[in-house]
């Protein structure tokens, strides 16, 4: 009983640690700049979880994060260290905003299935590159994705300002989407939409299919020992090829999902790092679904605390950027441990 | 060096007791190793040698009883403070930088230091000289390690262990990856360093070696000292009973009648390069029909690495064809290979045999996921895949805690027998063999031997590749001598012998 305790114990503490050091080192900036660290904890805990609508607008923060998150770990497990879904979310979001739009004219029931579809296919289109150069010449996926995301940032960017800037408009934004292609509320008067169960279900649906899917076996052989996957007779280019392709999708419907849910358009500007913080909450959640699920409601509660803080305190809200970062680290480093600690076993 | 002459224990374990929850890895393990020495120790896998090794390295420490050094019970911190006493350890697998030349691995981390503090590379090179010369050997030192043959390669980690001024070296199985005439260099080296005074301690299968080379032989079987004897007082028979714990039967087996018919298996003028791009096989001409076991024997590196990958799929070829079961498989995928039949045991288990970071079942059932049996509709039949794996692991007695326990938690012989497993449930038509029975104890090498023995009287055809001499007459109906890429020649068991087959290996004529 005790040997079967004790790992799940020590691989909780671990998964905690980054978090505890977070706490810790922002105690220190808080106290560092005049403010008193268990008093804004106590204020962040109350606006990230004191009653429903805070609870919702953390649960709306973490909407994105769960899919951006899983886009991450599909990939990750696979061996492949895909840091492009930024890029397919403001790609998906964009063709998401348009299409909602566009199609104004058609039910609801239709249009919004059609428009999130639009944004995951461009989503997993805007990978094909990056996945067919590793999986054919092992070209570094991490570069490709990385140069791509700004080339989708900045073309959705020029995008908005130019062809598609709505007439009579300053800012950067596409024209509002039809109201029939918004993804519902659940909890009027939050923001709380429709995509977070979307979402929710999907990472749900991506813990069965790790475990029990044959292509879910397939990708996590090729991502532990891509040699070894080959001698067995697994298709590994393919596989690094179709977890790629995957992972766009994920990535492009995370961000039609936050245009239809929250948007409700396209901005220049769409998304503040939810891709990049999707990778840290892969790695923080070990690529599993409970990990991701954890990892991105803390991180949905630290932007939403971070949010409404700054209005009833002095707390910069700069102190939640370095929360985040802090956990970004010591999530990494982990990771780095954990390897260092499997090569001298 | 300090005078050791007058201490009986250089190095030891007094009642050295090591668990690992219900395991008992170390059972009051006793062990004196005399300065100036060649002390051997021998056993199975799981007989308890690796544990003792890292206790006696300080990378584990023993839950019971403790390490002796120059007669004084001492507590070792970690590895740098065994080192600091003068204990190096050469690992089976050599901890080498590929992209440095010999001599920047020598003195990696230990610089010796100049003007302006730069590297004074002519003291490196005279150091490096003075350990060559006393060593007895010559190396090249402007090398690199990846283009160093292997017996080289395991020469300079010695040399580095001296060069850091340790005067005790472990050696893990030494001679595991080296040709016969390479053996004998490494034993001159030994017994070199002994006239030096220095202390050797070395883990072998090779019962020969053991006997040649050791000063003392201790034995282990089961995590306890079984033995402690000189060599006069013993013979190898004894030595393998005290391994296993029961008479160990080397019988011989008889060869397969001349096979006739069309070729299983055949190559054409193949031609084939290594992971680095350069031609290491070929131009060669190869058949193997069913019901034969063909045994490559060739030194390390002249080719038979590439002939395996390109039976097994996985190979580069540059010219040539290759053929399966009368259809073209030049450029067909390893999936197609596996699919066709060809079952591979590869050289290299903890990379490509198996993929240590997952469970026992997992890599049972590796390559096999979609087979009708294990899955439905892209899902897999998780219990049809516990029943299956519990049958055929059961079948080569593999022991296993449980199916879900990861791979690496067994010994050496046993992750090979779960190979085995999958690849023979496969039911092949040609086993592509590497060193199959590398890092497997006595017992387990006669249970691989009966396996691929079986497999042949069942109608397959092998392809033996192996750094075993022994083994390569003992199970090949036919012998191939491989050099440099190039096939010298052929022998039928029965024309066989040592020196025959030697002769080949060096691109000699056979008679």
């Amino acid at each position: 009983m005790g040997a079967a305790i004790l790992p799940i114990f020590s691989r909780a503490a671990g998964v905690a640690a980054p978090f505890v050091l977070a706490v810790a080192i922002g105690a220190i900036v808080l106290a560092a700049t005049g403010h008193e660290p268990l008093g804004v904890y106590q204020l962040m805990a109350s606006e990230a979880f004191g009653g429903e609508r805070r609870i919702a607008a953390t649960l709306t923060a973490a909407t994105p994060l769960l899919l951006t998150g899983l886009a991450a770990a599909v990939a990750f497990r696979s061996g492949i260290f895909n840091v492009g879904a930024e890029g397919c979310f403001y790609l998906g979001g964009m063709v998401a905003a348009l299409l909602g739009f566009a199609l104004a004219e058609w039910p609801p029931i239709l249009v919004v299935p059609v428009a999130l579809a639009g944004a995951a296919i461009v989503g997993g289109l805007w990978l094909i590159g990056p996945g067919i150069l590793r999986a054919r010449l092992g070209v570094d996926e991490v570069v490709t994705t990385l140069m791509l995301n700004f080339i989708a940032i900045d073309l959705t960017s020029w995008l908005v300002n130019g062809p598609l800037l709505v007439r009579g408009s300053a800012n950067s934004a596409t024209a509002p989407i039809a109201a029939g292609a918004e993804l519902p509320r659940l909890l009027p008067p939050t923001t709380l939409h429709l995509g977070f169960v979307i979402s929710l279900a999907l990472v749900v649906l991506y813990g069965f299919w790790s475990r029990l899917a044959v292509a879910g076996f397939r990708s996590r052989l090729v991502g532990l020992n891509a040699r070894f996957s080959r001698a067995v007779g697994i298709d590994v280019p393919a596989t690094f090829l179709r977890m790629m392709v995957l992972s766009g999708l994920i990535g492009g419907l995370a961000g039609g999902i936050h245009a239809l849910g929250l948007v409700h358009r396209f901005v220049a500007g769409f998304s503040p790092g939810y891709g990049f913080t999707g990778i840290a909450i892969a790695l923080l959640g070990r690529n599993s679904a409970i990990g991701i699920f954890l990892a991105a409601i803390v991180f949905g509660a630290l932007s939403s605390a971070g949010a409404t803080m700054q209005l009833f305190s002095d707390v910069p809200i700069e102190i939640v950027g370095i929360m985040q970062g802090v956990v970004m680290i010591f999530a990494v480093a982990k990771l780095g441990f954990g390897q260092a600690r499997a090569a001298r076993a | 060096m300090i005078d050791r002459a007058r201490v009986a224990t250089r190095l030891g374990a007094r009642k050295v007791t090591r668990k690992f929850g219900p395991v008992v890895a170390n059972d009051r393990v006793d062990l004196t190793v005399a300065p100036g020495t060649i002390h051997a120790i021998v056993g199975g896998n799981g007989a308890g040698k690796s544990t003792l090794m890292r206790i006696l390295q300080g990378v584990d420490s023993p839950d019971e009883g403790g390490v002796v050094l120059d007669d004084v019970p001492v507590r070792l911190a970690g590895p740098a403070d065994a080192f600091a006493r003068g204990i190096g350890m050469v690992h089976q697998e050599f901890m080498l930088a590929p992209n440095l030349t010999l001599l920047e691995n020598l003195i990696l981390a230990r610089e010796p230091i100049g003007a302006g503090g730069l590297i004074d590379w002519r003291a490196a090179q005279a150091q490096a000289d003075r350990l060559a010369a006393l060593a007895g050997v010559a190396l090249d030192w402007r090398l690199k390690v990846a283009d160093a043959p292997v017996h080289q390669r395991q020469i300079l980690e010695i040399l580095r262990l001296l060069y850091r001024g340790a005067d005790v070296l472990i050696l893990d199985e030494p001679t595991a990856v080296l040709a016969p005439a390479q053996v004998a260099e490494l034993i001159g080296l030994m017994r070199r360093l002994k006239s030096e005074g220095r202390t050797i301690l070395f883990i072998s299968h090779k019962l020969d070696e053991v006997m040649n080379v050791a000063d003392a032989i201790t034995v282990m079987r089961a995590g306890r000292v079984v033995a402690t004897t000189i060599p006069a007082q013993t013979n190898k028979a004894q030595l393998a009973q005290w391994m296993v714990g029961e008479p160990v039967d080397f019988r011989n087996r008889a060869p397969a009648p001349r096979p006739h018919g069309d070729p299983l298996f055949s190559t054409r003028r193949l031609v084939a390069r290594d992971g680095r791009g350069l031609r290491r096989l070929g131009p060669i001409d190869l058949e193997l029909f069913p019901g034969e076991v063909v045994g490559i024997a060739g030194v390390a590196g002249n080719g038979q690495d590439e002939l395996v990958a390109c039976a097994a799929g996985l190979g580069s070829i540059v010219e040539g064809a290759l053929s399966f079961a009368g259809a073209d498989f030049t450029r067909a995928t390893a999936a197609r290979f596996r699919a066709a039949g060809i079952g591979y045991l590869s050289a290299d288990r903890a990379e490509e045999g198996l993929c240590l970071a997952a469970s026992v079942c997992d890599n049972f059932v590796a390559g096999r996921e979609q087979d009708a049996a294990f899955s439905r509709a892209g899902l897999l039949r998780r219990r049809a895949i516990n029943l299956g794996a519990e049958r055929a692991l059961e079948k080569l007695s593999v022991r296993y805690g449980r199916l879900t326990d990861a791979i690496r938690s067994l010994s050496g012989g046993n992750q090979q027998r779960v190979v085995i497993a999958r690849e023979l449930e496969r039911r092949p038509k040609l086993l592509v063999a590497a060193q199959p029975t590398r890092g497997v104890d006595i017992a387990g090498i006669a249970f691989i031997h009966a396996q691929i023995a079986t497999f042949r009287d069942s109608g397959g055809a092998v392809l033996l590749v192996s750094e075993e001499l022994d083994e390569i007459l003992e199970l090949s109906d036919r012998i191939v001598g491989l050099y440099r890429g190039q096939i010298t020649g052929q022998l039928l068991r029965s024309e066989a012998s040592v020196e025959k087959v030697g002769r080949l290996m060096l691109g000699q004529k056979a008679a």
